[in-house]
């Protein structure tokens, strides 16, 4: 199929597209997953396919197919597909040939090449891990490698090609004695640099501290949420306000509010495709307009949105290379790269006299990605008592809004953690309303 | 190879075919049409205690995939034997009663759904509201499966539906409504009244504005059939998935037979009926059939798949997969079944209270067996009586708790079509519920 994507850019400008674009991406993954404490499968995947975006008199096409047999017809929807839509007065054009910036660590060699029984190993150091501390047991998980590679050629003369690699370990465990606690942990890395066994061990450990969890009062307090929980609430309640195409359609929390203060002026919020090793680094973005770094919030000042090459002809403005696609399957649409959340940082838990500490949330997703507001269920939660944590909760929900958390921000840790795409401290925020 | 192969002591192969269409039309403007070409094939393959999973998508070579998965599954069996897997045996299904389809979407012109589309989103549109969004999805697909115990057997299947959520500000304030409809043949949207419920989506979203958000605490709930359909499928539904009880992740595990719910309570899952969640045969080629999961409040049934059957005693049929990936133990169309109760008995029965309608997500720990999910709205209920409308509220709490603290069931079982996002997988299902009155819950607000 990678032969054939040339071909294909060359078949969409003979079926009559003015601008062709071909997204060619592949994928496999080998995964070694264990239910309890036994290895239970290996999985080998491989993935392969292409995207095509056809534009005709400024209006966009697009169909994808993983079949070779299929990318005739796949064009010839795409540009049939152009020609049904009335052209968009918003459309300006596909990326042009720029240059590319250079960045290190996303393709490890020794990742490429990784056998079974070596992936077999990592899963059991994940297993292993958890034993160290008794009285728990895994329920599930797993270790998983995958290499990538992606080719983006367009009309304008785009053609940028890009390897990466990518680890990854997941391990539940729930205690078996006294009442039920369960903990999860899991690390994502570019390159074999994570200690499965200290995940295994870690959230053995967790799941053991949360047990013999209390009931606390309804009230206001200062929460400090470890980097799992404060990525969740920050993807789902206000990364969507960000994004430059939900500004445009009227859908985003934070219209004309660039220039304003939004945060404590201690908050910086960065995105960069860049920075070494990241989970969202690359040269291009996924439309093959060049990543960069991009300061969002700097000293609690809205700087700018995220913009894909469409939303960003839309507003006048360069693309801040954040076209994204999950798959070859989709056309790009503005998505996060490295989120980079900054503020001085201490020895926050030390620093706090009373208060909560959340591990982790469940029903982020739920949030209302407008308004910001968020209700979750916070897990592996503890109370804090004179710098230390003390009692585990054994229920809590936290209600908020992101906006507001923003202003309310009074602490981090030196707990850096690269949760995904987004990297983040502990982070505390006072002022938080808890019902136990 | 061959070696390898007299180890082998099963393999399937699934291949699935077809193809889909989205259309999204943005503030009335279309912002994609999309339509995507798949062939794909998931291979496992057992040996001992271990499978091997190979997935491929493009040109197929099935024998290929055979071996590669069987050299997978030896080789972790060498490197980390352990009990062998046992599969409960099952007779090759018949394919019958697939949900008919009058008007394939394929014989409807593009120019004719954005038109469709275009007509939903002026509907949608009522007075205040600034932005609206609708979607339409149609795929259509063939699965074909074979397997070493000489099983084969193939369907076709198709689906079409919609979205459409509209958006209502004010002096900062964005509340959304939403509405969706999924099923089979494109005269869905002849059957639905699919205008009104954009209007519908509209009025919501400009209510919502004026609505509180109320203090939060434990009383006693009426949950309309979408939310209760939610609470049947993440809260009961996913702890009576016998792969979680075995990996030690259920409250349920160990209670069949228990009284474990309100007497008032029964939940089914049927893959039978022609839901969203409807297949004729599932990812192991075992017929589909009807479960009751909790019959009069007694933990009944597990849902299984062949190991999981052969391992804990039960009937195979619930193991499905989104496309190629690996299938795992899941739910089809999930629902509490109709009692007797009218909506002016749970008024009184609560008296004191909130109402809670719709869902915008939720989840849910099956192994602490604790929950929470998020009302798109809702009304306090004062004295008896509906009273003011209110938004941002979310109910949490323990499943079993809820499960016994149903005090009413009503008699207005309504289905809602949907996804269910286990093992990082996307699989239609559908769940659903009547009206219920729950005595106690936690409800979460300001």
């Amino acid at each position: 199929m990678y032969e054939l994507a040339k071909k294909a850019l060359r078949l969409a400008e003979k079926a009559g597209a003015e601008e062709a674009e071909i997204y060619y991406a592949a994928n496999h993954s080998t995964g070694v997953n264990f239910r309890k404490d036994a290895l239970e499968n290996a999985k080998d995947r491989f993935s392969e396919g292409i995207g095509i975006r056809a534009i005709v008199n400024g209006a966009v096409g697009f169909a994808s197919t993983n079949s070779a047999a299929q990318i005739e017809s796949a064009v010839e929807v795409a540009v049939a597909e152009a020609r049904v839509r009335e052209s968009d007065p918003d459309w300006v054009s596909l990326p042009s040939n720029e240059k590319y910036p250079t960045v290190s660590g996303i393709f490890d060699k020794k990742v490429e090449t990784l056998e079974l029984e070596a992936c077999i190993d990592y899963a059991l150091e994940l297993v292993e891990g958890t034993k160290e501390i008794p009285g728990t047991l895994p329920t599930s998980g797993g270790f998983t490698r995958a290499k990538g590679k992606q080719l983006i050629l367009n009309t304008n003369g785009i053609e940028i090609e890009e390897e990466s690699t990518a680890v990854s370990g997941f391990v539940d465990v729930i205690t078996v004695n006294g009442q039920t606690s369960t903990a999860y942990d899991f690390g994502i890395s570019r390159s074999l640099d994570i200690d499965f066994f200290v995940l295994g061990k870690n959230a053995a450990e967790l799941a053991l501290k949360s047990n013999g969890g209390i009931k606390i009062e309804p009230q206001k307090t200062d929460v400090i949420f470890h980097p799992f929980a404060f990525a969740d609430i920050i993807e789902e309640a206000l990364a969507p306000s960000l994004d430059a195409d939900n500004v445009q359609k009227g859908r985003s929390g934070l219209i004309d509010k660039v220039g304003e203060d939004l945060a404590v002026p201690e908050l910086s919020i960065y995105d960069d495709g860049l920075i070494e090793a990241g989970i969202e680094t690359s040269a291009s973005d996924d439309e093959g307009v060049p990543s960069q770094r991009t300061t969002l919030i700097e000293k609690g000042v809205l700087e700018t949105y995220l913009y894909d090459s469409y939303t960003a002809g839309k507003a006048g403005v360069k693309s801040t290379g954040n076209g994204s696609r999950s798959s070859y399957t989709n056309p790009p649409s503005v998505g996060l790269r490295n989120f980079i959340i900054d503020y001085p940082q201490s020895d926050v838990i030390a620093d706090t006299q009373s208060g909560v500490f959340v591990n982790t949330v469940i029903g982020a997703h739920t949030a209302n990605s407008i308004s910001g507001d968020f209700s979750v269920e916070a897990r592996n939660a503890f109370t804090i008592k004179d710098g230390a944590l003390d009692k585990p909760i054994k229920s809590l929900m936290i209600s908020g809004n992101a906006f507001e958390l923003l202003k309310q921000i009074t602490g981090a840790g030196f707990d850096v953690r690269k949760v995904g795409g987004i990297i983040t401290p502990s982070i505390r925020v006072s002022d938080i309303s808890v019902i136990g | 190879m061959t070696g390898i192969m007299q180890d082998i002591k099963f393999y399937d192969c699934r291949v699935i075919e077809g193809s889909s269409t989205s259309i999204i039309l943005d503030n009335g403007k279309i912002e994609e049409i999309s339509r995507n070409f798949t062939r794909e094939a998931g291979v496992r393959a057992l040996c001992g205690g271990s499978w091997g999973y190979t997935s491929v998508e493009g040109e197929i070579d099935l024998k290929q995939g055979v071996e590669a998965a069987s050299k997978l599954a030896f080789s972790m069996n060498a490197n980390t034997p352990k009990e062998d897997v046992e599969l409960a045996a099952i007779n090759p299904p018949e394919v019958e009663n697939l949900p008919e389809v009058r008007i394939d979407p394929r014989d409807v012109s593009i120019e004719e759904k954005v038109d469709l589309l275009k007509s939903i989103e002026a509907s949608a549109k009522v007075k205040g509201i600034n932005s609206t969004k609708v979607m339409y999805l149609e795929s259509e697909f063939k699965v074909e499966y074979r397997s070493s115990d000489g099983i084969e057997c193939a369907y076709e299947l198709q689906n079409v539906g919609f979205a459409v959520s509209a958006v209502a500000s004010e002096s900062g304030v964005y509340q959304a409504g939403r509405e969706s409809r999924f099923g089979y043949g494109y005269e869905l949207f002849e059957k639905e009244n699919v205008l009104e419920l954009a209007g519908k989506a509209g009025n919501t979203a400009i209510e919502l504005l004026k609505a509180k958000t109320p203090k939060g605490g434990e009383m006693p709930v009426i949950l309309d059939q979408e939310l209760a359909g939610v609470f049947a499928h993440e809260a009961v539904g996913h702890a009576s998935e016998a792969d979680l009880v075995l990996e030690g992740d259920s409250i349920l595990e160990n209670r069949i037979g228990e009284q474990i719910a309100s007497p008032l309570v029964t939940i089914i899952d049927d893959p039978t009926l022609h839901e969203f969640g409807y297949y004729p045969f599932d990812a192991e080629g075992a017929q589909s059939k009807r479960t009751e999961i909790i019959k009069d409040g007694v933990f009944n049934s597990y849902l299984h798949s062949r190991e999981t059957a052969a391992k804990l005693g039960g009937t195979p049929g619930n193991c499905r997969s989104q496309g190629y990936s690996m299938p795992v133990v899941r739910m089809s169309n999930t629902f509490i079944d109709n009692g007797d109760a009218r909506f002016e008995e749970m008024l009184e029965e609560v008296k004191d209270g909130m109402y809670l309608i719709g869902s915008r997500g939720g989840q849910v720990n099956t192994g602490e067996g604790i929950f929470q999910f998020n009302a798109e709205k809702g009304y306090l209920i004062r004295n008896g009586e509906l009273a003011e409308l209110i938004r941002d509220v979310s109910l949490s709490g323990k499943t079993l708790e809820i499960l016994n603290h149903v005090a009413l069931v009503g008699n207005d079982l309504k289905m809602t079509a949907g996804r269910c996002g286990k093992a990082g997988q996307l699989v239609s299902v559908s769940d659903g519920s009547p009206h219920l009155a729950i005595s106690k819950a936690l409800v979460g607000g300001a």
